[in-house]
């Protein structure tokens, strides 16, 4: 066929098909795949560790392979060690079952969360260190000094000794309890209050009431939020450590020892195998309880509306009577004074000289001034904060930079299904990694690197540690996003970037809550810092644990301590608390 | 909006540390590693303070009783010097270790110290601070009430603790908390009532406490002293999680009891929480019988370098190493340094004359020397003590021999 036009001869060819027809297939373009990239790397941090360690763990000093190390298991002071971590394991898991039954019992009665708010929120922004040696001060054995002991003797005339043998397991399950419990039913009021009232309506007049409504509507509707207390709750509970240290009189750290202390003691060094197999059992004990608690998140279940628009006034729950609204309040009030309790007592405690903070509790009226703030400083405090400040920001800043693009590739990159999968369930894996297992090795690498004591080192492994957490948030986040804008993403690049302004719009809650409890479980972090570089470069609670060796006579320079380490922290957290509940119950989806 | 504030927050971080170049860790500093925390920490830190400007940073790394963790093997992240509180951990650690500076080489060589320090014709390390570990202070006001004295033998020490408890006065704060507490109590008994025996053990390259019948006696004596009703303020139960300061302040600022063992580095705590200042009191440990000498147990921390030394450290070493680089610590009391009898308290003073009386029965502290039983010591005197504390002198036979098969688990 000829064309002719303009003076031009335009001359159509047609070409003969040759071979057979193919199927297409959609173009996955490589370039997303860029995107996690710096994710994989950091992650290397970890995982090249974590594999040096099981290689170890089976490895026998003669070069051959097996479970010869494992006999480690046979000591009794392992086998002990063990069963204290698994028993902490179950603390976890009741935890997050009262939590559940308090936010079940505070959503019922409303007007009760108004006074609850910094009430709970208090204890999951202090570190470890601090609420453990919060609970010392208050369950002291004298009862001139200790809280309890002092209303017990004056009740019943002679008080237990609460740190004594068998009765510091109520002490250390408390400090636990009192840092966790406000997150986990600040976490399941948020997913209670989202659900749509329509719904619950609906049940209500079908007459489905009591356990069965339970069952049928709020367990699965709560699955991801449910996934996600549970990990952060098992996490805390295979990271038990510096509470001990802080907590258990020396004569008594024995019976207490957990799997990481009993780690540590034994290893003071290099990867031995028999070390590396405790942390390979550990590890095997987690990573089964993490697997398990985490399916919440790996089912679609549905998204968490991101902005609840108020309803009609009509299908609102209705609002409660003036006598529930009154009770509700004073309920309110009264448990969030006796959850507040101890960071008035450690307050209390900083605010008197170190002389009558050791002579005296903290309600005695003698001693008052700021001389345990200034005998505080004196043990390098200042310089402490500033380097702790300084690796917690890079930790945040690095994390931020690599997770986002990454939560982005494994939410919509286009990667095929089963890749998808398999990163998610390394990320859950690695999420729940204990320290121990990466410790040994990473400490020698950054060594023969030539970094140690760098805290720019030890910021990475912060962001590499926190790295596993975040992805999976953020992708929670991201993947509940419209349909509509997904498909218009896969489109093209200039869709992209629009959709990643939405996202930020739309997303914000996700990323702030990862910035902030990075933030956080940097600066309030003990074991990290301890066992990767070391004594030293945790100042801030390393500084806390010094002082703390002799407990009580350094009472109030303890307290005094807790309150400076604790202010940044628990200002951010009230600060974003909103925002950082709401990043936390976006969504979710595999 | 939260990472431009962060970003902003580690920017000024930055900043600031421009002019802390140690904080950002990339100046290396000398890391000191040391057991003491509390007050003690920061009077080392004021001795620091006072050997003037040093060109490099200094930074203290508390650890408490988990120090032997410094000489990890191969852990790059060491400390450049170590306090050993326990110079026992010298001969073990020895290829981890680099000798000291040799015009130094003479501190470490001094009585006593030699044997633990000098190995092999090298020495190892520099004492810094000395320990008696002999020393009860007590309120001497319960005395007079009672209308006793401090005890000079043994038996008169039970004797004492009987009145006391007759005359409603808890006699002894223990202070088991801390496990050193316990072992420095049996180190005494054990050097006073068998000097060879404790010198055998101390120099045995494989101890067998739980062979030699003059440990079992010892023991024995101990327990008799432990298992009178009444003479334990507070209990077992308190006993246990009570730490040296606890204790004194049981004797002194609560004033429940009238004797705790604790060594001359107890002083500050004593006067800062003494309720009344001038009802302190201390006597040494009595003879176990008439005639024989009193023992003194001696400890201490010594500077050791783990190898290799960086030039920093070894100044730093030298600069510590100056008699008078202690004195702020001196002045505040609770601090004997090696060999001097000059600027303490009056307590302090005949503490130091002790050490370098002769005639005395002067060893150094067992469980410091016995790194083979690790803690292992101190776990069965802790078990011991909750056999037979308060529970009758009737006991202690049977709880001897339990602990004698529980020390022998340990050896092994």
């Amino acid at each position: 066929m000829v064309l002719r036009t303009n003076n031009l001869s335009i001359e159509l060819v047609g070409r003969e098909i040759s071979g057979r027809p193919v199927p297409g297939r959609p173009r996955r373009p490589a370039g997303p795949y860029l995107l996690g990239l710096p994710a994989l790397l950091l992650s290397s941090l970890l995982l090249i560790p974590v594999g040096v360690t099981v290689v170890a763990a089976f490895r026998l000093p003669d070069g051959s392979f097996g479970f010869g190390n494992f006999a480690v298991m046979a000591d009794p002071a392992a086998l002990h060690a063990v069963g204290n971590s698994l028993a902490w394991v179950a603390v976890a898991f009741g935890l997050v079952v009262l939590g559940f039954l308090l936010a079940l019992v505070s959503y019922r009665l409303p007007a009760v969360s108004s006074f609850l708010q910094p009430a709970l929120v208090i204890p999951f922004a202090v570190s470890v260190l601090v609420s453990g040696a919060t609970f010392r001060l208050i369950f002291d054995p004298t009862p001139e000094r200790g809280t309890v002991t002092a209303v017990w003797t004056k009740l019943f005339g002679t008080s237990p000794v609460w740190l004594g043998p068998g009765m510091f397991w109520l002490v250390l399950v408390s400090a636990f309890g009192w840092t966790w419990l406000g997150y986990v039913v600040s976490l399941f009021r948020a997913g209670l209050d989202a659900i749509p009232d329509d719904v619950s309506r609906t049940i209500q007049t079908e007459g489905v009431t009591g356990w069965r409504r339970l069952r049928v509507l709020e367990l699965p509707l709560l699955r991801p939020i449910t996934g996600v207390v549970t990990l952060t709750l098992v996490i805390a509970a295979v990271r038990v450590f510096d509470l001990v240290l802080i907590l258990v009189p020396g004569s008594l750290q024995q019976d207490a020892d957990v799997l990481g202390i009993n780690w540590w003691r034994s290893s003071a060094g290099g990867t031995s195998g028999r070390t590396a197999a405790l942390g390979v059992v550990l590890f095997a004990i987690v990573a089964a309880v993490g697997v398990i608690g985490v399916r919440g998140l790996r089912r679609r279940r549905w998204a968490m509306p991101v902005s609840v628009v108020t309803a009609e006034r009509s299908v609102r729950r209705p609002r409660p009577s003036r006598r529930t609204r009154r009770v509700g309040s004073t309920v309110g009030f009264a448990v969030a004074l006796f959850w507040i309790l101890p960071a008035i007592v450690l307050v209390a405690t900083a605010l008197h000289s170190p002389t009558a903070a050791g002579l005296d509790g903290w309600w005695s009226a003698r001693g008052f001034g700021f001389e345990s703030f200034a005998a505080a400083a004196n043990v390098g405090l200042l310089r402490a904060l500033l380097s702790t400040l300084l690796i917690s920001s890079i930790a945040t800043v690095v994390l931020l930079v690599i997770a986002v693009p990454t939560a982005y590739l494994v939410a919509w990159g286009g990667l095929p299904p089963w890749l998808g999968r398999v990163v998610t369930s390394v990320f859950v894996v690695l999420a729940v990694t204990p320290v121990q297992m990466y410790a040994a090795p990473l400490r020698d690498a950054i060594g023969a690197a030539g970094l140690a004591g760098s805290r720019v080192a030890l910021a990475l492994v912060h962001a590499a540690a926190g790295l596993p957490f975040a992805v999976l948030l953020l992708r929670s986040a991201f993947a509940s996003a419209p349909p509509v804008l997904v498909a218009e993403a896969l489109q093209g690049p200039a869709r992209q970037s629009a959709v990643l302004a939405t996202v930020r719009r739309t997303y914000r809650p996700a990323l702030v809550a990862v910035a902030v409890l990075e933030f956080v479980l940097v600066w309030n972090d003990f074991i990290v810092g301890f066992l990767i570089s070391g004594p030293g470069s945790t100042p801030l609670s390393l500084v806390l644990w010094g002082e703390a060796r002799q407990f009580s006579a350094s009472a109030g320079t303890v307290a005094a301590a807790a309150v400076v380490a604790s202010i940044v922290p628990v200002v951010l957290l009230l600060s974003f608390w909103r925002t950082v509940v709401r990043g936390l119950t976006v969504g979710s989806r595999p | 909006m939260i990472g431009r504030r962060l970003f902003l927050g580690a920017v000024g971080a930055a900043a600031l540390s421009g002019c802390a170049p140690d904080v950002l860790g990339l100046r290396r500093s000398v890391r000191v590693a040391v057991s003491w925390s509390g007050a003690e920490l920061r009077e080392f830190h004021r001795v620091l303070d006072g050997l003037g400007d040093l060109e490099f940073p200094v930074e203290v790394i508390p650890l408490g009783d988990d120090i032997p963790t410094a000489f990890g093997p191969r852990s790059t992240r060491r400390p450049d010097v170590v306090m050993l509180p326990r110079p026992g951990l010298v001969p073990q650690q020895l290829e981890n270790l680099q000798p000291v500076p040799a015009e130094l080489a003479d501190r470490g060589r001094t009585r006593l110290w030699d044997e633990l320090l000098v190995q092999e014709g090298e020495t190892y390390g520099v004492p810094f601070k000395t320990a008696h570990k002999s020393a009860i202070w007590y309120r001497p006001s319960v005395f007079k009430q009672v209308g006793v004295e401090p005890p000079k033998v043994w038996s008169d020490w039970l004797q004492v603790n009987r009145q006391l408890s007759l005359a409603g006065i808890r006699p002894l704060a223990l202070a088991a908390g801390d496990g050193w507490v316990l072992t420095d109590f049996l180190e005494n008994v054990l050097l006073g009532s068998a000097p060879s025996a404790y010198r055998s053990l101390a120099s045995s390259a494989e101890p067998r406490p739980s062979q030699e019948p003059a440990f079992a006696a010892a023991l024995r004596l101990l327990g008799t002293l432990w298992a009178a009703p009444g003479t334990l303020a507070g209990g077992v139960d308190r006993s246990l999680v009570q730490q040296f300061p606890d204790a004194i302040v049981e004797v002194f600022g609560h004033r429940r009891a009238a004797m705790v063992l604790a060594s001359d580095f107890a002083e500050p705590v004593v006067r800062s929480f003494a309720a009344d200042p001038d009802d302190i009191g201390l006597f040494t440990f009595p003879s176990m019988t008439r005639g024989t000498a009193a023992p003194v147990v001696v400890g201490g921390d010594v500077m050791v370098l783990p190898r290799p030394a960086s030039e920093d450290a070894q100044k730093l070493v030298r600069r510590l190493a100056v008699p008078a680089a202690a004195d702020p610590w001196i002045a505040t009391g609770g601090f004997l340094a090696d060999g001097r009898t000059t600027g303490y308290s009056p307590e302090l003073t005949r503490l130091a004359e002790q050490l370098v009386a002769p005639g005395r029965s002067l060893q150094f502290d067992l469980s410091d020397r016995l790194y083979q039983l690790d803690d292992g010591l101190q776990r069965v005197l802790n078990d011991f003590l909750v056999r037979v504390g308060d529970q009758g002198t009737e006991v202690v036979r049977e709880a001897v021999d339990v602990a004698l098969t529980e020390l022998a688990k340990v050896e092994s």
